[in-house]
């Protein structure tokens, strides 16, 4: 079960787009709201409307700045962070028990519920913290890729999809084949560069991240460009300034 | 990492209970034991195991599923740590059974318990020194002092000079662990850039929380409140584990009533460095929340 299989037929996976995503923290609350819904699902919360609650979440949104080299200044972005489904995914081969899985005709990565132990190693062997412990039900949790909406026979086609991708305003998250040269995220990839994360750890994650495209010196006004502007008013605040200068 | 008592207690007490058995066993196979103090040697060493095992168990978070943790040994070293240890249990009992009928012993049966215990202690290590995501655990020295603080805490009851040389071992192995995970190059692959998929030395910062409580990610693995205290206690477990334990040996040779005492200081010992073990470990995903 903890073997990883070799997934020749599809790789499903997302695409995340960092130069769009806004950090709205959609996709964060609608994950939370679809995989607590329906029959035996749970992503429990503790003091939920108290003092210091702490939840399960498959999906967090991180905040970075970052210096731009070419105009010095800083430079935000937003970082969705989830399950990468990884070819080798180290969570899968150090279970114990045989809940956590690969599936063989998808690639994707599951936790099979009735045989974790909530021993919490998987979570120690993801590089990329994916894998949260419910402090309630005590089995580990982690994104399913939404398996039950992406083969659904009762939804309507076009919501077949992860909720994470229909939720997202901005359109930064794609869902798709990545086996497939010919798929709409395997074209961006090698449009745009995607990316891996931490590619040392040997994992070969599946998702990709495109990242934020870095602002030229000629595109973008630079702070200190906006503020020297302003000094050189015209009209009535120009005589105003020019006036005040004089003492 | 978050170091859980559960967890500390388990690798302490079930290491030195093997420990105790391995060196059990290689004495009952060079003949150089009594009958009646394998008997009583092996129920000790039983005692720890199951202590510490049991210890373990207080870990899980869904216990009624712990007996499935020895299906997947082919990929899992946390599986073949359960079948291991349960195996090598097994064996202990039937041979505390036989010598305390017969009043005799297999000599064989002691090489046996000797390896097969050290196994199990290679893989409660190889639980940590598996995971990439802890770089100051994954590398060769984790195991080897794993084996050597089981081999050295056993070895005090039942040795006494040839004790000192494995506590000496034990001493040279724990400064050498600290001394690499002091080294700046265990990190020399990771950083915020690499986890973000940008190359090693772009300058990022977080500027604002993904989350506003800590979670089970910062509870588990973010864990920084032992730094500030790492060195004096790293004098603490150094002087407790080793200094003290080889001058009381040196001073009391053979003498029983001062070896158990010199095990309880030495466990202190102990305590605190897998403590260390757990605290000072930094798990790659801190660097998402640096």
């Amino acid at each position: 079960m903890t073997k990883l299989p070799k997934c020749e037929d599809k790789k499903l996976g997302l695409l995340i787009d960092l130069d769009t995503c806004v950090g709205c923290h959609g996709c964060v609350v609608s994950c939370k709201e679809w995989n607590s819904s329906g029959d035996e699902k749970q992503l429990s919360d503790i003091n939920s409307h108290q003092k210091d609650p702490v939840g399960t979440f498959l999906n967090r949104v991180h905040s970075y700045e970052r210096e731009n080299s070419s105009t010095n200044e800083a430079e935000t972005f937003y970082f969705p962070r989830s399950c990468l489904h990884c070819e080798d995914a180290p969570c899968v081969t150090v279970c114990p028990t045989g809940a956590s899985y690969k599936r063989e005709e998808d690639g994707i990565v599951l936790v099979n519920e009735d045989d974790c132990m909530g021993c919490g190693l998987c979570a120690w062997a993801c590089p990329y913290g994916a894998r949260e412990l419910d402090l309630v039900s005590g089995v580990m949790k982690k994104c399913t890729l939404c398996v039950d909406r992406i083969y659904s026979e009762e939804l309507p086609p076009e919501d077949r999809v992860p909720v994470c991708v229909k939720s997202c305003p901005t359109g930064a998250r794609a869902f798709g084949d990545f086996n497939d040269p010919n798929s709409d995220v395997s074209k961006k990839v090698r449009e745009r560069g995607g990316v891996d994360l931490m590619p040392e750890m040997q994992t070969k994650p599946v998702n990709k991240y495109l990242l934020p495209r870095i602002k030229s010196k000629d595109a973008v006004s630079s702070v200190g460009s906006v503020v020297e502007e302003e000094t050189d008013a015209t009209g009535l605040l120009g005589w105003v300034d020019r006036a005040l200068s004089k003492f | 990492m978050h170091p859980a008592p559960s967890i500390i207690l388990f690798t302490v007490l079930s290491g030195f209970g093997f420990g105790l058995i391995s060196i059990v066993g290689l004495l009952q196979f060079l003949s150089q034991i009594s009958a009646g103090d394998i008997v009583i040697f092996s129920v000790i060493g039983l005692f720890f195991s199951i202590i510490g095992l049991i210890s373990s168990f207080f870990h899980l978070a869904n216990k009624k599923n712990a007996i499935k943790s020895m299906s997947q040994w082919p990929t899992s070293w946390l599986s073949r740590e359960a079948i291991s240890s349960i195996f090598c249990l097994s064996i202990v009992v039937g041979n505390i059974g036989w010598v305390f009928v017969q009043n005799r012993y297999i000599n064989e049966v002691g090489i046996i318990l000797f390896l097969l215990s050290l196994f199990t202690i290679f893989t409660t290590s190889m639980i940590y020194a598996q995971l990439k995501t802890v770089p100051s655990w994954n590398n060769m020295l984790t195991p080897a002092l794993f084996i050597f603080t089981a081999l050295a805490g056993g070895s005090i009851l039942l040795l006494d000079y040839a004790s000192l040389v494995l506590l000496l071992i034990f001493a040279v192995l724990q400064v050498l662990f600290w001394y690499i995970a002091d080294q700046s190059f265990i990190y020399k692959e990771t950083s915020v850039g690499t986890a973000l998929g940008f190359s090693k030395n772009e300058d990022i910062r977080a500027f604002d929380v993904a989350h506003t409580n800590r979670n089970y990610l910062l509870n588990e693995m973010v864990y920084k409140v032992a730094r500030k205290h790492a060195i004096k206690i790293r004098y603490i477990s150094f002087f407790a584990a080793f200094v003290l334990p080889m001058l009381l040996i040196l001073m009391f040779p053979s003498n029983f009533s001062v070896s158990v005492f010199v095990i309880g200081i030495h466990f202190v010992g102990i305590y605190f460095s897998r403590w260390l073990f757990f605290a000072e470990a930094k798990h790659s995903v801190s660097f998402y929340y640096n």
